[in-house]
């Protein structure tokens, strides 16, 4: 009884602490305001521009799922494609009618056990990031042991086989046929509501004392081990949240696409978001954020090098891969002038803003 | 009783035997040393007894407790925290840091409790941050402590991994050649720093060190090691005048 009153009256002091705290309360204004944001946006923009504002959002979370294991545990892992591809076909293969399902599996029939649910979409979402975070749990175990290359090298191949099973299972995922039809139910409601709960939830975890022992991690294991710190533990902590993550974004991608085959999740999906992750600073949530958006909406706009150039005096043949080419180059250029990224591991605070303004301000009144 | 033992513990790589039947033991609040020439052996040791290595013959115990096949990071939980040779501090980590992470291992809310902030967690976090602030204060690094820890001089880096490890709650601190790289007065200070801690602390200590001298005024019990054989042990005044110190000390066969 005693020990209730004193949890209900420590929660109310926690709920104080929260509207009281001056940074708390900017935090909740920001919010507000991008919500509005992402409403007005909402209206004004077209199809295709909403399209790719739903990308940024999901590159946004899949960044930062990748950046708490490559970035903040400093962990070598490139299994991103894989937990993407589970959290996509668990989706997809819970939410789509029985009817699509039907049309969908006319080579060889869906397995009865598959054949008749459908789950509201927000339950697909959240089981589609159970199902990669149980991979992550299974494929963690006995990798994260190892280390760096050996670790990317058999991450990398769990991914592929991931691929390679997907494209064998014709009763469960319809092979390399893919699924066709996914509900179109992705708003830009749910990416970025979903996007900005990624963002809150690595600033709280990054900032607490599990996020600087992971930190501790990446910056000497001997030394995190000595200090009482579970090498183990941590890495697959870390690991298996990351995991959920790219399930979801998985998710998220392929109701935005409204079609999935194995040869979505190729490395090249994987090699994007370390480029996200790279080029926004390995170890920032700021810089990832930023990078995210750059990058989506840079990739969109690199797409004519893959189409039909016209020149007006000279006419240039699409070739297809020169946007990737174009963009491994930038990153080559980022990576060679600029090692650590956009922000390195440096990130955005209200007293960092607080001291940038008054810079200002103060140089405007002593001119 | 000896808070900590070492019966018999010897390790090989491959052919090369780089300690063998060592036989440490610490009484409680005692400062004992272990010195020899470079390549005796010693940091090996110090990696059995923290579960960097597992001894391939012998084993450890800790309070009578058999610690031989333990994880560094519960032996560390266990108590007995340490210091690198070469220095290892978190180097994009601040100073405060440095010293709050090393506080985690204590920590027992969960990562969900962590970033919901639960009361519970808040109220300790706070507690962590204090504590790390009070023992920069102590140690004498609170003017730093917002530095990134690779920006400190030398001196201070090792202070700095030494109140790491003391944040860690340690019976038993093993420092690794604390006093390396230091001339002599800031040997001296060194080792008047480390019979503090040893005071204020209640630790039990041992410490590595290379030069005989400086461990002399200050360890009472010394522990000479020269290709892993441990060639003599005793009080300081027995060690100096032991002839095979002398002999591996100045090269003579
Ligand atoms: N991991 C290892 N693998 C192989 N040889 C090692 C290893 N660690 C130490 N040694 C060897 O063991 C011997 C003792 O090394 P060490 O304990 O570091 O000496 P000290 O600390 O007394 O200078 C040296 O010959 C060293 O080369
Ligand atoms: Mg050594």
């Amino acid at each position: 009884m005693k020990e209730k009153t004193l949890r209900t009256l420590s929660w109310g002091w926690w709920l104080k602490n929260l509207v009281t705290n001056k940074n708390n309360l900017y935090t909740i204004i920001a919010i507000v305001f991008t919500l509005l944001i992402i409403g007005v946006l909402n209206n004004t923009l077209d199809n295709y521009q909403i399209r790719i504002f739903n990308l940024c959002a999901i590159y946004i979370i899949l960044a930062l799922s990748m950046n708490l294991i490559n970035g903040f545990v400093g962990l070598f892992s490139l299994g991103h494609a894989g937990f993407m591809a589970i959290g996509a076909y668990t989706c997809a293969l819970l939410t789509m009618s029985p009817e699509v399902k039907q049309m969908n599996f006319f080579l060889k029939p869906i397995v009865p056990w598959l054949a008749n649910v459908q789950l509201p979409f927000p339950a697909g979402v959240l089981i589609a990031g159970i199902m990669a975070a149980v991979a992550g749990a299974l494929i963690g175990a006995p990798v994260l042991r190892l280390k760096d290359d050996y670790l990317a090298i058999a991450t990398l191949g769990f991914a592929e086989i991931i691929r390679i099973v997907f494209t064998n299972l014709q009763s469960i995922t319809n092979g390399a046929l893919g699924l066709k039809g996914l509900p179109n139910t992705v708003n830009v409601w749910w990416t970025w509501g979903i996007a900005i709960a990624t963002i809150i939830f690595m600033i709280l975890l990054i900032k607490g004392s599990y996020g600087k022992a992971f930190k501790a991690i990446r910056e000497d294991e001997i030394a995190a081990e000595a200090m009482g710190i579970s090498l183990f533990k941590h890495k697959m902590m870390a690991f298996v949240i990351g995991s959920f993550l790219a399930g979801v974004g998985g998710a998220l991608l392929g109701h935005l696409m409204g079609t999935i085959d194995p040869l979505m999740f190729r490395f090249l999906l994987t090699f994007n978001i370390v480029l996200i992750v790279v080029f926004g600073g390995i170890g920032s949530i700021t810089g990832n954020v930023i990078s995210a958006v750059i990058v989506t909406i840079m990739m969109e706009i690199l797409r004519v090098l893959d189409g039909k150039m016209d020149f007006g005096f000279i006419e240039i043949q699409g070739i297809p891969g020169l946007r990737m080419v174009m963009f491994s180059l930038i990153l080559m250029i980022v990576i060679l002038y600029w090692q650590r990224g956009l922000m390195g591991t440096k990130e955005f605070s209200w007293s960092w803003l607080g001291k940038i303004s008054r810079r200002v301000v103060f140089r405007t009144k002593d001119c | 009783m000896a808070i900590l033992k070492t019966d018999n513990i010897t390790m090989q790589f491959g052919g090369l035997t780089a300690v063998s039947d060592l036989k440490i033991e610490l009484e409680k609040n005692q400062i004992a040393g272990l010195i020899g020439p470079n390549g005796a052996g010693k940091t090996t040791a110090f990696n059995m007894i923290t579960g960097v290595y597992v001894p391939t013959k012998g084993k450890i115990f800790y309070n009578d407790m058999d610690i031989t096949m333990k994880k560094p990071h519960e032996i560390t939980k266990l108590g007995i925290a340490r210091t690198f040779q070469n220095i290892r501090l978190f180097k994009e980590l601040s100073v405060l840091d440095n010293v709050f992470v090393a506080n985690h291992l204590r920590l027992k809310s969960n990562w969900v409790s962590s970033v919901i902030r639960t009361p519970q967690y808040t109220l300790k976090e706070k507690e962590m941050h204090e504590k790390s602030l009070d023992l920069l204060e102590k140690v004498g690094l609170i003017d730093v402590k917002d530095e990134d820890s690779y920006s400190l001089p030398y001196g201070m880096q090792r202070r700095l991994e030494i109140a790491r490890a003391l944040a860690t709650k340690p019976e038993v601190l093993l420092l690794d050649e604390p006093a390396a790289g230091m001339n002599p007065q800031e040997s001296q200070d060194l080792m008047s720093f480390i019979s503090r801690i040893r005071d204020e602390f209640n630790l039990t200590i041992l410490m590595i060190e290379h030069h005989m001298q400086v461990v002399m005024g200050i360890c009472e019990k010394i522990y000479v090691l020269d290709y892993g054989v441990t060639i003599a042990q005793g009080n300081p005044f027995e060690i100096q005048n032991n002839q095979k110190v002398i002999e591996a000390y100045l090269g003579v066969d």
